[in-house]
């Protein structure tokens, strides 16, 4: 191998990381209400 | 993780008489101060919310960051009354709400007919709803490059499922109108109808991944295979070890049946799982948070609630 490959390794693996990094998923909670009817005290 | 809050509508008035009761505007008052103060970025104008007029919900909406969405309510000229969406990027998603509301009933229609239409307030009329939809989730999955469409309908059961099978480009409809309550997120055609709980008694919640395109996976059949599994798991644990100290023959041989069975049913609840739940891809998870008297209230808007609905009245 020659010995160039390491470094070349290394720096495709520095400069993929942050692509890695940017393809995680993208994560959301949605909170719906709805029918609330005029609701303000639901003990009633 | 980031919360993004909404509203499908239906949610200021109790009945369309509401009107003759005095507490009613306090009411709706308080409720339409609370969903901007407690960050809702959304809400869908439904038949119910219109008992008081448009004048009274743009008046109390005004300079709110509570956005009133209705794509097909228009005025007697033919002017849209709200806008039809509004977009927002909540952690890191750009995702498009619009909101839907009742088409016209035609007046001369039997009462009670159930073609997914509402009777509404002199003034105020709802243009077709599909036709609406459609425009609306065009123009923002191509102009607005949105990344996500939620669609508030504020429309019959019979209404919603219409357009959750039919509205391209749509992710989730959260239907309000006939008080179904809480129920199962349905995949129903091309996109997945949420029915998102009622008055007052829970909260929808949507937990949503998204990586790549394409339509989402719901992780609940998977979750339940997981857990069933995991019961299975255990009772196998117990029958092996019934086995290792029982010595009567007949009871090994009913044992080993019992085993064999209880593996078969683990590896089928294994490949449930296995099907149902990418880990990657888009996904989502529903569940119901309960408002019951378990949870604390807020002190102040306690106090603001005992102001309009005092304890012992009717309505508390």
């Amino acid at each position: 191998m020659s010995p160039r490959a390491p470094r070349l390794a290394a720096l495709a693996l520095l400069l993929l990381l942050p692509m890695v990094a940017g393809a995680a998923p993208k994560k959301l909670v949605l909170l719906f209400t709805g029918d609330n009817g005029g609701e303000i005290a639901p003990c009633g | 993780m980031p919360v993004l809050a909404l509203d499908a509508g239906n949610a200021l008035f109790k009945t369309l008489a509401d009107g003759q009761d005095p507490a009613a505007k306090p009411r709706a008052e308080l409720l339409l101060e609370q969903l901007d103060a407690q960050g809702y970025a959304a809400m869908a104008v439904g038949q119910r919310d219109l008992v008081l007029g448009v004048d009274f919900l743009k008046k109390k909406t005004k300079g709110t960051k509570l956005k009133l969405v209705s794509a097909n309510l228009v005025d007697a000229k033919g002017q849209p009354l709200f806008p039809a969406s509004v977009v927002t990027t909540v952690g890191g998603l750009k995702v498009g709400i619009v909101g839907v509301s009742p088409a016209s009933a035609d007046p001369k229609a039997p009462a009670g007919s159930s073609d997914g239409t509402a009777f509404l307030p002199e003034g105020v009329r709802g243009l077709p709803v599909a036709p609406a939809v459609t425009a609306e989730v065009k123009r923002l999955r191509q102009k607005e490059q949105v990344q996500l469409v939620v669609l508030l309908a504020a429309v019959p059961y019979v209404e919603a499922v219409k357009l959750a099978q039919g509205a391209e480009g749509v992710d989730f409809v959260v239907q309000s109108h006939d008080g179904r309550g809480v129920g199962m997120a349905q995949r129903q055609g091309v996109s997945t109808l949420v029915p998102p709980g009622e008055r007052g008694r829970q909260v929808a919640k949507l937990e949503v991944s998204v990586d790549g395109t394409g339509p989402f996976a719901d992780l609940s059949e998977a979750n339940r295979a997981r857990e069933s599994q995991r019961m299975v798991e255990a009772n196998i644990a117990r029958v092996q070890e019934r086995l290792k100290a029982e010595k009567n023959e007949d009871t090994r041989r009913s044992l080993q049946e019992t085993l064999a069975s209880f593996e078969s049913r683990r590896d089928a609840l294994a490949r449930t799982a296995e099907a149902q739940g990418p880990a990657t891809g888009r996904t989502y998870l529903l569940t119901y948070l309960q408002l019951g008297t378990d949870v604390a209230s807020d002190a102040a808007v306690q106090k603001q609630v005992e102001r309009v609905e005092p304890p012992g009245s009717a309505g508390h």
